[in-house]
């Protein structure tokens, strides 16, 4: 919206920009300059060195818990929404809207069922336990993204495909997916930042602190009645060291995320 | 939809869709097929032993003063943080459209708060709006402005306002760099030629920019109502649905019921709203989209 800006503009633009930067940056340099209160890096020894919470047990947890997520719905919702996108069978609508009614629903929701399926299937306190109900409750909205996007690669293709004599499952692998990839990043950004961020799943799920994912690790930390400074120390030492990860993935996967989130299923 | 024709046919295409389908069959329709059935018996939430007794659970749910707090917090939420998140996503995207010095920074510092966890920004912000001791009202005391130092968790007037503010904290970055990412596909040219028609910022921003990006609006408002409908660890964690009740969410009431009172019924009851609520917008989404595939 702005063209040939005079200097003075340029001026007023920068300085709104740095204002909301500030206010933006200002939670997390205070975590850090108060997590290095008291016993300066002792908080975070403590915290690292902490009897019940394992922090790089736990950050491998949900690292791997989001990883296996994030590939699991890639994996089903590609075949799947290849087969709504381009293949001709009975039900397909019902099944198809069936699936993708469920795209709004909070595990909250059916929480006493969740947690009375994960212990009949005996998967309480272990990554499937959390890794398959995320799965469940991320898989319809991405469903529905790469469906949307598959319906836009022209059949023709396919058809050639099918000339040459590929298998559908050859043409998955070697037609869908590689074209498919704007979708596919977009559905893989999300559904590991939901999966990493998830709270009540493993809240419901998960008992033993051998298992605890980062979140629920924040929760363990902010459960305790911090009074004592020492404690509040300890405690922003804790969120700090819970957001690093974040942060690294975040460096690593920047351009992905932020190309990610606007391809595929934003179309303006 | 579109006119294209189905290319593949046969009973392959089943084994395409099973394994998406066991997943939701054991998670999903199983979960929503109990929680309807859970929701006309009287149940405590552990034993097997349930009684039926029809819509009894509606009819306390919906005379309990607890739940209308709960839909009307879930639809004031909804409607402030998406309309905030999305003004000032919007504002920042078109100052940073500009493309000057450190903007790519500036991006990313917005952005951050959006990949932490929900549950670390709220503890972190449960500390900074302590009475006592949290930092802004240290800061507000500091400018001789104690009035304004409130007790932001503990008053219910204002702490739904509060939750409000962090979540706009969490995901104003997601509304600016979708809203920066369809700025950048509109061409210079028609600001150029605007602004030779004498058009003012605002008078471009009302009648080209913000038409301009009318669909990722659209996506924005979608994944918001789903958002508030799934807020559930900003709640808990920065008032626990409290003081009182005055904070409660539809999720928080959900989990109260089933953990705290034992009600397994009611709050089984209470979940079939939310799921109904889902079905809705699923509804809605499933149509916008099909919209915006035929407009293409």
């Amino acid at each position: 919206m702005f063209i040939n800006l005079r200097k003075l503009d340029k001026w007023i633009i920068q300085a709104v920009l740095a204002i909301v930067a500030v206010v933006w940056l200002y939670p997390l340099v205070q975590s850090v300059i108060k997590s290095l209160g008291i016993n300066g890096f002792g908080n975070y020894l403590a915290v690292i060195n902490h009897p019940k919470v394992n922090y790089f047990l736990v950050v491998f947890n949900s690292f791997f818990i989001a990883v296996c997520t994030t590939l699991a719905v890639g994996l089903l919702a590609t075949l799947a929404a290849y087969a709504f996108s381009k293949m001709q069978f009975k039900m397909k609508n019902v099944l198809f809207y069936s699936l993708v009614a469920c795209l709004a629903i909070p595990a909250t929701a059916v929480m006493s069922p969740l947690f009375f399926t994960a212990k009949t299937l005996g998967i309480m306190n272990s990554y499937s336990g959390v890794i398959l109900p995320l799965v469940a409750f991320n898989a319809p909205f991405m469903l529905l993204i790469l469906k949307n996007y598959f319906d836009s690669i022209p059949n023709a293709i396919l058809e050639a495909g099918m000339i040459d004599g590929c298998t559908s499952f050859r043409m998955y692998r070697t037609i869908m997916i590689p074209l498919g990839i704007p979708a596919i990043i977009n559905i893989a950004v999300l559904t590991f930042i939901y999966s990493w961020n998830d709270y009540i799943i493993p809240l419901l799920l998960i008992r033993d602190e051998e298992m605890y994912t980062v979140t629920l690790a924040t929760q363990f930390f902010t459960g305790t009645t911090n009074q004592t400074p020492e404690m509040v120390a300890q405690l922003y030492a804790a969120l700090i060291l819970m957001t690093i990860p974040s942060i690294i993935v975040y460096m690593f996967g920047q351009n992905a995320m932020k190309s990610g989130l606007t391809a595929g299923a934003v179309k303006s | 939809m579109n006119g294209n024709r189905s290319v593949l046919s046969g009973w392959r295409a089943y084994l395409y869709i099973l394994p998406i389908l066991i997943v939701s069959g054991l998670f999903l329709y199983y979960c929503i097929g109990f929680t309807v059935y859970t929701s006309f018996h009287s149940w405590n939430g552990i034993d097997s032993e349930m009684k039926y007794i029809g819509f009894d659970n509606y009819i306390k749910l919906f005379d309990d003063k607890s739940y209308h707090i709960a839909l009307r917090n879930n639809l004031v939420f909804f409607i402030f943080t998406v309309g905030i998140q999305a003004a000032l996503g919007l504002m920042l995207a078109i100052l940073l459209r500009a493309k000057l010095r450190g903007h790519s920074i500036f991006r990313s510092v917005y952005f951050i708060p959006t990949i932490m966890a929900p549950i670390i920004i709220a503890a972190i912000f449960r500390i900074i709006m302590d009475t006592n001791f949290g930092s802004l009202n240290e800061g507000l005391r500091a400018l001789g402005l104690d009035f304004l130092a409130v007790s932001w968790l503990g008053d219910p007037k204002y702490a739904l306002m509060s939750i409000i503010i962090v979540n706009i904290f969490e995901w104003m970055g997601f509304s600016m760099t979708l809203y920066y990412s369809a700025l950048l596909a509109i061409p210079d040219e028609i600001y150029e030629s605007a602004k030779i028609d004498g058009s003012g910022f605002w008078r471009t921003l009302f009648k080209i920019t913000v038409p301009l990006v009318g669909g990722t609006t659209s996506t924005l408002v979608i994944l918001g109502i789903v958002g508030s409908l799934k807020t559930f660890d900003i709640v808990s964690l920065l008032t626990g649905g409290g003081p009182g009740r005055s904070t409660e969410f539809l999720t928080t009431y959900v989990y109260k019921k089933a953990i705290e009172e034992f009600n397994g019924g009611m709050s089984a009851a209470a979940g079939v709203t939310i799921l109904i609520i889902a079905l809705i917008l699923a509804v809605l989404q499933i149509q916008y989209t099909n919209r915006q595939q035929r407009d293409l």
